[in-house]
């Protein structure tokens, strides 16, 4: 691990490795890696959502943009706010049903057909 | 990923006027600078206050998704879990408060969706938190290597490093998953600092939750703190928000990891707080004995082994002089943990996948078992010290008898 790409003086010494990427919570590793994937998702489209608010904050304000401006950007207390209230929104709606997640597993069984009846 | 020509070539003068020309709130670079160190501080946004802003905005939103995500998964997540644990529990005929053992508890409980989502939605934000950081950091290793060789030398305050150090196995781990954990990785600062701001939920960005905590430790009797002694202290903003209480007073911050303290000095150089940071052990401090009037640490005894926890009280003893303040700050150092089904299960999957590996033996111990081990250390025990600023109402303080 230590210091990659670089030869400078390295002060990491040995260290003893979790297996926590092997953990297996949701039957399937596969499920479990996609939820971590979901995840990231979420991260990557509020990213590019949060930097397309600045954007056009800064062409309202400005007229024009260019990305050192995007990158220098600090939002206001107000904007931070607003920024914050949008974010968990957006968590919410991803996200939200998963705290939601229904008990009932007989939905595709012969139990279901008989309670339709 | 930044590009090599902003990282070197912004400066924070720049982002500061061009943060102010275009109406945002002021990215400042006012922060105090050690002589020499400007030229060579990777700031390439400016910083906000005393946090320097992470070097893109899209890193700095995924972050900002991080928070929020774990804010979600703390509450909304965990609210759900325990109501479902609680809900097969009564459908068992069992009580949801019941301490059991955690084969029962995964037993009952290990096989809901819901509660395995809980467990594995906050454990993915983990590691996305790390994963982001850990490719920034490295995939610009020269120069935050470099920013940080700048700083070894400059004051205030001063920096040892002991790579050849021999290191408790306890202290190897990647306590909280963290790549490398403490000790095995350049960036373990960088990353650590960075990663629990997030944690904290933004309400530490401006180590507002260390000031708390260095406002709340206790002076000794006779008012003397000429010498304090922070334990495992990470990234060292305790040390720096106890310098700054204390100023008068000649402040150590010491922890294990060489990469950790590196950060906390080239840091509270960036800031102009003159502390001295060291990489040596709390079990094996190598200070004079009755050499400080307090000594304290900060969500750390959690982190150490049975073993370790008894030589860091020793140690701690030895190291303070009679009268001394002994103030450890941790999850059970104000209360008990948790009790019940949902507790158990909740203490067993941090413990045993994100990386605290002792956390149970911690728990296990409890408010009354540490205080007992702090008296079998030879401290005068008060179990009603003042409170840290965490949920308990009171915090445990040990004196050395005269």
């Amino acid at each position: 691990m230590a210091n990659s790409e670089s030869s400078r003086k390295s002060y990491a010494a040995d260290f003893i490795k979790s297996d926590t990427d092997q953990a297996v919570f949701l039957g399937n590793p596969l499920m479990d890696d996609m939820m971590t994937s979901i995840i990231a998702l979420g991260a990557e489209v509020w990213a590019n959502r949060r930097r397309t608010h600045i954007i056009e904050l800064l062409f309202e304000k400005e007229g024009a943009v260019t990305s050192d401006m995007v990158e220098a950007y600090v939002p206001t207390a107000e904007e931070e706010a607003q920024f914050k209230k949008e974010r968990d929104a957006f968590i919410q709606i991803t996200y939200g049903h998963i705290a939601r997640t229904g008990t009932d597993k007989t939905a595709l069984t012969d139990d279901a057909i008989q309670d339709n009846m | 990923m930044i590009k090599r020509r902003t990282l070197v070539g912004a400066s924070a003068a720049t982002a500061s006027f061009v943060g102010a020309l275009f109406g945002g709130r002021k990215a400042n670079a006012a922060k105090t600078k050690a002589s020499g160190f400007a030229a060579a501080d990777i700031e390439p946004r400016g910083s906000v206050g005393r946090l320097e802003r992470l070097p893109t905005q899209h890193l700095e939103a995924q972050h900002d998704f991080i928070t929020g995500f774990r804010t979600f998964a703390n509450r909304d997540m965990t609210r759900a879990a325990r109501k479902r644990i609680a809900d097969i529990m009564r459908d068992k005929n069992m009580s949801p408060v019941d301490d059991l053992p955690i084969e029962e508890v995964l037993k009952h409980v290990g096989d809901d969706p819901l509660v395995a989502a809980s467990a594995r939605m906050w454990l993915s934000a983990q590691q996305i938190n790390w994963t982001t950081l850990y490719e920034e950091f490295h995939g610009n290793a020269d120069a935050y290597l470099a920013e940080m060789e700048a700083a070894d030398n400059m004051g205030p305050g001063t920096l040892e490093l002991n790579p050849d150090m021999e290191m408790p196995d306890y202290t190897k781990h990647e306590i909280h998953i963290q790549p490398g954990g403490y000790v095995g990785d350049d960036f373990a600062g960088h990353i650590y600092h960075y990663g629990t701001n997030n944690f904290f939920e933004g309400r530490n960005d401006q180590d507002e939750l260390h000031i708390g905590l260095a406002g709340a430790v206790p002076e000794p009797t006779d008012g003397k703190v000429a010498r304090i002694l922070d334990q495992g202290c990470s990234s060292g903003q305790l040390s720096v928000a106890l310098k700054q209480r204390f100023s008068d007073a000649d402040v150590w911050g010491i922890d294990v990891g060489g990469p950790m303290v590196r950060y906390a000095h080239m840091r509270a150089v960036d800031i102009g707080v003159g502390v001295n940071f060291a990489q040596r052990l709390a079990e094996d401090s190598k200070f004079p004995d009755n050499h400080f009037d307090i000594v304290t640490n900060n969500i750390m005894f959690h982190e150490v082994s049975p073993e370790g926890t008894v030589e860091v009280l020793k140690e701690s003893l030895r190291v303070l002089r009679p009268g001394g303040v002994f103030y450890p700050m941790d999850f059970y150092t104000g209360s008990g943990p948790g009790k019940g089904v949902y507790s158990s299960f909740r203490q067993w999957w941090d413990s045993r996948w994100n990386g605290e590996p002792w956390r149970l033996e911690y728990a296990k111990l409890g408010f009354e078992g540490f205080n007992q081990l702090m008296r079998d250390a030879g401290f005068e025990v008060n179990e009603n010290g003042p409170p840290s600023g965490r949920r308990a109402k009171r915090n445990v303080v040990g004196i050395k008898p005269a």
